[in-house]
């Protein structure tokens, strides 16, 4: 789910640090009008490293292998803290194990990050009305839309070179294996709004 | 044009029967395969995705060192995710092999030194880090920790501007 370096081409490689970046300031902008910025700082770095470990992990869904993507459950728990939180997780994980890329950190971000703010918005709006659905909307959908972006970005950077049906049919068959983890991450956001309601209200994210 | 003078005529049929002779073996060399073996140095690609697992069928594009923009040659991996190629000696220089599948993927770079001489050597570099279970512990458990860290120098400092 994290594209790697040196199969995407300069350009697009460019502009998706241009979006990162332009995503990056506004989430800063929105962060700093809050009425206490520091306030949600140590939800934040927890779940960066959450990020970090959680989508390090591959589950095997045959005939490949998924990792968690959370980017629903960053959204619902952290709002605009989610933009800064997914771009330093990505960053390491990169430098680190050397999944992703330094080049593609940009178009990664921006892979996550904008799935995460819609999730969150969608979840705002549902969740007075419909807490457990508005949360497993908010995680299914940080899934399918995280999904949809890394797709287009792999065929707007096809290369002409490549044998594009192959590579079609290939990510036919990675989005299919992406299924369970629709479903998955939709229960997970459920179940952690609900259990930290019940431990511990005062991390609850306002709705 | 000397076919009318007579030595022309001579010499006319003389081509024919060369012509016909040189037809004769025809159908044996239509049959005939000739296999010309020699020996090579090979790259061997085994790729694999970060947890073991082979990326099968994925496609392998490789660049000599003249042309980066233009493949030199294209294949497939096998179930198992390899793939074997031998570059041209006569293009040394660094070769770049790319295997991708589903936007995921990993680039090699293949030195070809010069041909002749005792050290026409291949060396490979790039491809991807390798990294072990131990190792992706410690490196999940220090950013947690460092993470950890973070959280609680905010908290501190807030309780600390609540209690002033």
């Amino acid at each position: 789910m994290h594209l790697p370096d040196g199969l995407v081409p300069v350009g697009l490689a460019a502009a998706g640090y241009a979006g990162s970046a332009a995503l990056l300031g506004l989430s800063f902008q929105r962060i700093a009008r809050l009425p206490d910025p520091g306030a949600a700082m140590p939800r934040a770095a927890m779940l960066t490293a959450v990020f970090f470990a959680v989508s390090s992990m591959a589950v095997p869904v045959p005939p490949t292998t998924v990792h968690p993507m959370l980017a629903g459950l960053m959204g619902v728990l952290l709002g605009w803290f989610a933009v800064p939180a997914i771009l330093v997780g990505l960053f390491l994980q990169a430098v680190l194990f050397g999944h992703g890329g330094l080049t593609t950190l940009g178009l990664n971000g921006l892979i996550l990050a904008p799935a995460a703010l819609i999730c969150w918005a969608a979840w705002r709006v549902l969740a007075p009305r419909a807490p457990t659905l508005a949360a497993v909307v908010a995680g299914s959908g940080g899934v399918v839309l995280s999904l949809a972006v890394f797709v287009a970005f792999v065929l707007i950077g096809l290369p002409a070179e490549v044998d594009a049906a192959a590579e079609r049919a290939a990510l036919g068959v990675f989005v299919a294996a992406h299924l369970p983890l629709v479903l998955a991450e939709g229960v997970l956001v459920a179940v952690v709004l609900r259990v930290l309601a019940r431990v511990e209200p005062g991390l609850l994210p306002r709705g | 044009m000397t076919c009318r003078s007579e030595p022309g005529r001579l010499g006319g049929r003389a081509l024919i029967l060369a012509g016909l002779a040189a037809l004769a073996p025809l159908p044996a060399l239509g049959h005939a395969a000739l296999l010309q073996a020699e020996a090579a140095q090979a790259i061997r690609l085994h790729a694999t995705y970060d947890t073991g697992e082979p990326m099968a069928e994925a496609q392998v594009i490789i660049y000599a060192p003249d042309n980066p923009a233009q493949p030199w040659s294209r294949g497939t991996t096998d179930a198992e995710g390899r793939y074997l190629f031998a570059p041209d000696p006569g293009l040394p220089g660094r070769w770049t092999v790319q295997v991708r599948q589903a936007g995921h993927g990993a680039v090699a770079n293949v030195e070809v030194g010069p041909d002749g001489g005792d050290a026409p050597v291949l060396s490979v570099t790039g491809g991807g880090m390798e990294t072990g279970p131990l190792q992706r512990a410690v490196m999940v458990a220090l950013v947690v920790w460092g993470a950890l860290g973070t959280a609680l120098y905010f908290r501190r400092r807030r309780a600390g501007d609540a209690s002033a």
